[in-house]
């Protein structure tokens, strides 16, 4: 097969896995207390299977928690009382690359990181920061790179 | 402020429970990664973080880092880190040439897939077929597509959610092993399972 065919073929077979014509990014393992899930105006319960989609925030009460998996294989489990934004996702399932920059205003999460943590920055030039994965906490900017980790965000 | 006695605030803060700050973990493979740390608004260099079982603060300042030492995690951390899913797991089922019959070896292997999917709440099932170089591109892909919804089909008759699960097929184009045009190759004739 000739390589430019190949190219081709790879590209269009992206554009043919199924799916809702939104993005949906992860889903929810499991929750309890109060848990939900910010969709611009509407909240959601964070129930098992609820799907996500890049923009939500996650958000828990004083016994709250959720655990989440997203589709490069990252895993978040957020603490109680905290507020966290999935601000953006973008995964390409076939090159295994792209971007993920999440925002904790407070509280707890852990991560273990996926997929995205491992896309070097290189074969993306046309937007620089479009590339692995950005914690962004009220002081700070994370730059996890493959591995597992603990942030708590004090709120003042 | 000397520079003394910000660590001595620096050892404060990190002592006490009161304060933001990142924990780095050693892998669940044994190995570690590294965390950079900017200040947010551009101030000030990157710190970065190579030790595992260290923790730094993340406060307007510049971050100080100190090992966990006995203590350990906080409870809350602990805890934190047991409420994590468990990680995605993978499987490989072979299938026999030119159909969407599964190899006797990879028989047993759709209970195994069953009972993980079983054991996980919110468990989702992606699936990708695959070929061998025998056969018309086109053709391959229609085969790879036909076996990953074996498998989907399968999974649907035990009773799970096939809004859960995903399948898509790539065809001859990721070769597990390499080999030239028209080449039967029992390795390639696969669907790779990902439970997540």
């Amino acid at each position: 097969m000739l390589r430019q065919t190949r190219i081709l073929l790879c590209a269009s077979l992206t554009a043919l896995i199924p799916g809702p014509a939104f993005a949906e990014i992860g889903r929810i393992k499991s929750s309890s207390g109060i848990a939900t899930v910010e969709r611009g105006t509407t909240e959601l319960p964070a129930t098992t299977g609820q799907e996500l989609l890049a923009g939500d925030w996650l958000q828990t009460g004083k016994d709250g928690r959720i655990s989440l998996t997203f589709v490069d294989n990252t895993r978040f489990a957020v603490g109680p009382d905290s507020r966290i934004a999935l601000s953006r996702f973008e995964y390409n399932p076939t090159t295994q690359k792209g971007s993920f920059v999440a925002k904790v205003e407070r509280g707890t999460i852990a991560v273990v990181t996926g997929r995205i943590t491992k896309t070097r920055c290189d074969p993306m030039p046309a937007e620089a920061n479009a590339c692995g994965m950005q914690i962004e906490t009220p002081d700070s900017e994370i730059d996890p790179h493959g591995t597992r980790f603990i942030i708590t965000v004090v709120a003042k | 402020m000397s520079r003394r006695s910000i660590a001595i605030w620096g050892a404060f803060a990190l002592a006490g429970c009161a304060h933001s700050s990142v924990v780095l973990l050693p892998d669940e493979d044994g190995g570690h990664g590294e965390i950079g740390i900017r200040q947010a608004r551009g101030q000030g260099g990157e710190t970065v973080m190579r030790d595992a079982n260290s923790r730094a603060t993340l406060s307007a300042g510049q971050p100080t880092i100190q090992p966990l030492g006995a203590k350990g995690l906080k409870p809350t951390e602990a805890a934190l880190l047991a409420s994590l899913p468990p990680p995605p797991r993978s499987f490989t089922l072979y299938f026999l040439e030119g159909t969407t019959q599964i190899a006797a070896e990879s028989a047993g292997m759709l209970e195994q897939i069953h009972a993980e999917v079983a054991r996980r709440p919110g468990a989702e099932v992606q699936v990708t077929g695959h070929t061998d170089t025998v056969g018309s591109n086109a053709d391959n892909d229609v085969l790879s597509r036909k076996r990953a919804e074996e498998i989907v089909n399968w999974l649907a008759t035990k009773g799970f959610d096939r809004r859960m699960m995903s399948s898509v097929g790539r065809g001859e184009r990721e070769l597990k092993q390499h080999t030239a045009d028209n080449v039967a190759s029992a390795a390639n004739r696969r669907v790779e399972v990902l439970v997540r």
